[in-house]
């Protein structure tokens, strides 16, 4: 699989680390609901098709990339600096039941 | 000259010979032979015995799709089993020995198999092994108990135990257009692409590149065929954006347009050049990629269809075109298709005669008809083969009348005279490249050939792959997909060479097997029949794959390269639906066998990838046993001659303790913490607060997860208001900078902080003991160390024998202690006046056993503790849980089941036998080795403890503080440790820091 | 002044080695800089970073990610968004850019300890590299003056081509010694010269 990284290029599967599901906000530092709490740090979505994904540029500029992937074709469609991409709003991390 | 070898003609070199042992008899052969060619041309037909039945077996192909002749090469010691013989070039020494026969290839006990056929069927180990219902066999033991009998009479060749020697590589590579495949088709598209100004890498399996070029007999451009693909291999060698790779198998395509190759670089050498690999595989990552990966001939599958001198006629025909070797005087051909009748002309003017061609067709075009006419012999049109006769060599086959419409034999078997059979089934395309990177491959009808997939990556493919046989249609389409892989619509090649070749069509009748009495072999390699096919139909098996599974039919060495469509024509008919409704199996990597040393390449044998320290080398001058911590080499000991590691760091310990002791914490992880948002950022991450910490004072900190559990601890420095120095555990150095940068890009990116890896830029010296302050005073300058100008966790920069250096006061020992921390360049200057300065204070190296005994000790904890189930509050480190502040982990930490009474928590254990204790061990309340239970916790760290005199641990237990003072046992099954322990506070030693603060 | 250890003192073995029949495929050999220094700049602050670069170094570095050029004693190129590797053979480099590059702009980290500088040279220098790193080392993918961030399993590596057949790898110094090995092992079947 090659990602390309928004600086280094298009780069092989082995400069990369997995960084964990894209579709996730970090409640507020101060909150106390744990149900959000438990759904940033446990919940996941499990999509088929594409799917937000972390990935870290760790043999590389090791910056976190945000990796539109489609799970079924492994078909890498967008890839932008997570840094940017941050505080993007979702509410695909509460597996409330039924398609995301 | 040998019986077989021709006058003149093909691609060899008869000015010199070749010299090789087969099963230890010498052989010779010319420079462009195979191992199969040079042993066919000195009149030998029996190459190997078969997997299940030990049937003698010849050479059926001239290629990859071998599956009968395998052999055993042997160099230097190193075995390597189930080559083919077809793909192994000679070289002056090889020595090969032939497979699965006992105690001869000529004589072989096990060839009585074959007698009890009938019970050897499909799922017969299945079948027969099931063990009784009791006793000491039953159920799989007793497959167990005769698996090793039948692996040894049933098999392949036998691996070796010797270690191989030999170099392997890997390489990266990247091209516009991969060509895979270098017959006319590949080859036309390689010079294209050329043309075009592209980068070009071009592969082929074979040595000599130029696919059937080189035996087809054709006239390419007014010119022999071989001569113009030699021409053509020319022109691109000397092009500097063309790589030729010859001997390549192109074995996977994976996402990315990344495909994966095998070039066997020295296998055809008697001594591979100095440095040179044997294998090199190459990761090629190519914008297009051309298919031209050509077609397979389909063996017919008939009654005796195995036995040697029976060949596929495309093998027969390259045999003596290619490598000037007639695989027999006297040859029947037997065909579904036109192809053949080229093949029997060229074998008729390589000298051979034709006793015969049988045509199952009863109605052949009028070329074919020419064709059989030219080259005499009987035509028999509308025959089959029925049986062959002779024993491990033919000597005859039998006809008879045959209706290819309903597959029905007719009339009295009648006997021809021959000592080769050739065989054309019709042609497969290779599609296994485009079915690892494609959907389902598609069925032609008229070809009777599963046709490539439509792509789900960038390739295009050309000729015999596309199902276009005709060296005309390779050459156009070849050129044609060029153009469409480098991006040129129009040709960019005035004309196309012409080719003069006979109008022979390989579309075949639609008959795969001819039903007569005997074993047909559908997959020569593994030994399944046609009756086995049918078997599995019988008892149930209706899915391809689940056939595949139980006949294991295409699951030998050759998965299935001549076997696949066969069996599932068979199949289908058996289901009495069409091919393309009971499907095909996708194929998978590898293509063809990989070396395993290829795979491992760079990192095999020497080259492991090893962190030193900057004073590495003065560990093993001074008798440091070294041990690995993850990719990181310390001392574990620095051992007297006679002594004990236990002797050695008891020793080492208790000098640190009496006088002073040195270790090397270069390894610890260093990170630089910078920016205007720093402290802010360590109060986020750490539990406890960092941005009250005065400039040149460092501080303990501790990191959680974020749900909760304990990540890592270590000191913080702050050197400037914007810039700190984090250190880490040794071990979890790369997990926590990962960690920090998440948080960073991720969570927090409106921080300004930067973070970079200092780990390597320092060599940290820990000198710690009663004598520490004093070595220090005695050889640094610059500043001062005495208790006012280096308070504990402060930070002084001063000089040692010239070098700057950068002195924490920090204990791990639990003594007075400093860390000297100097560019890494200047690390061993450093130590080693450090070294000198403390001689004559007695000052020791000590190395991780020893930090290990101080450690637990003072029970401070490490990654043994923090073992990613811990809380703070499991390892008494409550007091460091800010409440003033979030923190990463701090919503999550006060879950219930992280507060809960019963969780395991840090204790220490006191050994009550005096005999030593083991890490992992469990804790019990009842002493009872014989059916231990109820654990309530395990050891995580031991040691015999100086300070003590005793054997001593931590551990990891519930309840925690409330059982100290009581009693348990250790429970250690495995190693046979049992025993009294008491559960004492973790700090054995010292537990008011007396000595550390001085 | 205290001389610095090289970390291949054991392992370097001067003169040629390998198979030579065909000539010295590659030169290896430790350039050993004084200063090797990162900076970097906060989002929006690369441009002044440049500028302070420029006015140190006399470096005026193309933009785009990878951007670099080398001159005689100075090299360098951008490894990361807004940051850069700077190295210079003469020592201080760090001490002078702290005073050119204020926190409001970005920091700098010295790593002149840290980083063990190779260089590696000679008509087969991109073949060897290619044994190493799944980079595409050709001089229309990777320009003269240019710089990568890279990786060799657990060995990262910052590469700059310094020249048409020459190339600076920057390796962390605990991992040099084993990537040396491996270096000259992977340049044995060309011949090389270490000096």
């Amino acid at each position: 699989m090659l990602i390309s990284c928004p600086y280094c290029g298009p780069r092989d599967l082995s400069e990369f680390t997995y960084q964990g599901d894209g579709n996730r906000t970090r409640p507020d530092p101060a909150s106390t609901d744990q149900q959000a709490w438990n759904a940033y740090v446990y919940d996941r979505v499990n999509t088929a098709g594409d799917h937000h994904e972390i990935w870290q540029h760790s043999g590389g500029c090791r910056a976190h990339l945000m990796v539109t992937r489609n799970t079924l074709t492994h078909k890498v469609s967008a890839v932008a600096f997570a840094r940017d991409a941050g505080h993007r709003k979702s509410d695909r991390h509460r597996m409330s039941g039924g398609a995301a | 000259m040998s019986p077989r070898r021709t006058d003149s003609g093909g691609r060899i070199d008869r000015q010199r010979s070749i010299r090789f042992t087969f099963d230890g008899k010498p052989f010779t052969g010319y420079p462009g032979d195979t191992l199969a060619s040079a042993l066919l041309a000195s009149g030998v037909s029996l190459f190997g015995r078969s997997f299940k039945y030990h049937r003698p077996r010849g050479v059926m192909t001239a290629g990859v799709d071998e599956p009968n002749a395998l052999v055993t090469v042997l160099k230097g010691g190193v075995r390597e089993p189930n080559i083919p013989a077809t793909l192994l070039e000679i070289y002056d020494g090889l020595t090969v020995v032939s497979q699965n026969h006992f105690p001869s290839l000529g004589f072989d006990i096990g060839a009585t198999n074959q007698l009890g056929g009938k019970l050897l069927g499909a799922g017969f180990y299945y079948k027969t092994f099931i063990g009784p219902v009791i006793g000491p066999l039953k159920g799989t033991r007793f497959w167990m108990f005769c698996e090793y009998f039948i692996r040894r009479a049933a098999g392949l060749g036998r691996a070796g135990n010797e270690k191989d020697t030999a170099r392997y590589e890997r390489i990266n590579a990247f091209c516009d257009v991969l060509v895979v495949g270098s017959g006319p088709a590949g080859l036309m598209a390689a010079k294209t692409a050329a043309e075009s100004g592209k980068r070009v890498v071009f592969a082929d399996l074979e040595p000599r590149l130029g696919g059937s070029a080189n035996w087809s007999g054709e006239t390419i451009d007014g010119m022999p065929a071989a001569d113009w693909a030699e021409a053509a291999v020319t022109e691109l060698r000397q092009n500097a954006n063309v790589r030729l790779l010859p001997r390549t198998t192109v074995w996977g395509y994976y996402d990315g347009n990344t495909l994966a190759a095998l070039e066997r670089v020295a296998d055809h050498k008697p001594n591979p050049g100095k440095g040179e690999p044997r294998h090199r595989y190459w990761t090629i990552r190519a914008e297009a990629v051309v298919l031209a990966t050509g077609a397979f001939e389909r063996p017919l599958v008939f009654p005796g269809n195995d036995r040697p001198g029976v060949m596929l006629a495309s093998a027969a025909e390259r045999y003596a075109a290619e490598f000037g070797v007639l695989p027999g005087r006297k040859v029947v051909v037997f065909t579904n298709n036109d192809s053949a009748y080229a093949t029997a002309a060229a074998l008729k003017k390589a000298g051979a005669g034709i006793a015969a061609i049988v045509d199952v067709r009863r109605e052949v075009s009028e070329a074919a008809h020419a064709a059989a006419l030219s080259v005499g012999g009987e035509f028999l049109a509308g025959h089959a083969v029925v049986a062959t006769e002779g024993g491990a060599k033919l000597s005859g086959i039998k006809v008879q009348i045959f209706d290819a419409a309903t597959g029905a034999l007719s009339g009295e078997p009648r006997s021809i005279e021959a000592d080769c059979l050739i065989v054309s089934g019709g042609w497969s395309p290779v599609i296994h490249l485009a079915s690892q990177a494609g959907i389902n491959p598609q069925w032609d009808d008229a070809r009777q050939a599963f046709l490539p997939p439509q792509p789900t990556q960038n390739w295009v493919g050309a000729g015999a792959f596309n199902g276009s046989f005709s060296t005309e249609e390779a050459l156009a389409e070849g050129h044609a997909a060029a153009c469409q892989a480098a991006g040129t619509v129009d040709g960019l090649i005035e004309a196309l060479p012409e080719v003069e070749t006979p109008a022979l069509r390989s579309h075949p009748a639609p008959v795969f097997e001819i039903k007569a009495k005997g074993k047909a072999f559908v997959d020569f390699q593994h030994d399944v029949t046609a009756d086995d096919v049918r078997l599995a139909y019988r008892e149930g098996f209706v899915s391809v794959e689940h056939l595949k599974r139980y006949t294991t039919l295409g699951m030998a060495t050759d998965q299935g390269k001549t076997s696949n469509v066969p069996g599932l024509a068979i199949m289908a008919e058996a289901l009495g639906k069409p091919i393309p409704d009971v499907g095909t199996t996708r194929f998978r990597p590898p293509f063809s066998a990989v070396s395993l040393g290829s795979l491992a390449a760079e990192r095999y044998g020497d080259l492991k990838p090893e962190r030193l320290t900057p004073m590495h080398d003065w560990h093993i001058e001074h008798n440091a046993t070294m041990y690995p911590v993850g990719l990181w080499f310390r001392p574990m000991i620095y051992g007297d001659p006679g002594e004990t590691v236990e002797q050695a760091y008891v020793r080492e310990a208790k000098a640190t303790r009496e006088t002073a002791g040195i270790v090397d914490v270069s390894t610890l992880g260093k990170i630089a913490v910078q920016g205007p948002d720093a402290a802010e950022f360590l109060d986020r991450v750490y539990t406890n607060v960092f941005s009250t910490l005065a400039i040149g004072k460092a501080r303990y900190g501790l990191m959680l997860r974020e749900d909760g559990l304990a990540m890592d601890d270590g000191t913080t420095w702050r050197l400037g208001q914007n810039d700190f120095l984090m250190t880490t555990t040794t071990a979890n150095a790369g997990k926590v900078m990962q960690h920090l940068e998440y948080l960073l890009d991720v969570i927090w990116p409106d921080l300004k902080v930067q973070l970079t890896s200092v780990t390597d830029q320092w060599a940290g010296a820990a000198i710690g003991g009663p004598k520490a302050r004093e070595i220090l005073a005695s050889c640094v300058t610059g500043t001062a160390v005495d208790n006012e100008a280096l308070q504990f966790m402060g930070i002084v920069h001063g000089e040692i024998a010239g070098a700057p250096v950068m002195i924490c006061r920090l204990s791990f020992s639990g003594e007075m202690a400093f860390e000297v921390y100097s560019g890494a360049c200047h690390g061993c200057h450093v130590w080693k006046a450090l070294m000198q300065a403390g001689k004559p204070f007695g000052l020791v190296p000590y190395g991780l056993e020893a930090l290990g005994t101080l450690r637990i000790e003072k029970g401070h904890v490490t990654g043994a503790e923090i073992d990613g189930r811990t809380t703070g509050r499991d390892l008494h480190l409550d007091w460091m849980l800010s409440k003033k502040k979030p923190f990463i982990g701090s919503a999550m930490m006060d879950r219930e089941g992280l507060m809960a009474e019963d969780r395991i928590k840090l204790v220490g254990v006191i050994s009550l036998d005096n005999r030593p204790l083991n890490g992992g061990a469990h804790i019990v309340e009842e002493n009872n080795p014989d059916e231990p239970r109820n654990s309530i916790g395990h050891i995580t760290a031991v040691c015999y403890s100086p300070a003590l005199g005793k054997y001593i641990g931590l551990a990891l237990v519930k309840g925690g503080k409330s059982r100290h003072g009581s009693r348990a046992f250790v429970a250690d099954p495995l190693r046979k440790r049992f025993g009294p322990v008491e559960i004492v506070s973790h700090h054995f030693f010292d537990p008011e820091g007396k000595r550390m603060h001085g | 002044m205290v001389d610095v250890l090289s970390p291949l003192k054991p392992v370097w073995k001067p003169g040629t080695h390998g198979n030579t029949a065909n000539g010295i495929g590659v030169v290896l050999t430790e350039t050993q800089p004084g200063s090797i220094v990162q900076l970097a700049a906060w989002q929006g602050q690369e441009k002044k970073l440049l500028a302070a670069i420029k006015a140190v170094s006399a470096l005026a570095l193309p933009d785009g990610a990878g951007g670099g050029k080398s001159g005689d004693s100075k090299a360098a190129f951008g490894i990361a968004p807004g940051k850069f590797l700077i190295v210079d053979q003469n020592e201080g480099l760090a001490a002078i850019f702290s005073g050119a590059v204020t926190s409001e702009v970005g920091t700098v980290t010295d790593l002149s300890h840290g980083r063990t500088a190779l260089r590696i040279s000679g008509p087969k220098a991109e073949w060897v590299l290619a044994k190493f790193f799944a980079v595409d080392f050709a001089l229309p993918a990777f320009p003269v003056g240019s710089g990568i961030a890279t990786l060799h399993h657990d060995i990262f590596a910052h590469i700059q081509r310094t020249g048409a057949e020459q190339f600076d790898l920057y390796v962390f110094r605990s991992f040099a010694r084993s990537f040396w090995t491996m270096l000259c092992h992977a340049s044995e079947e060309v011949g090389y010269e270490v000096s």
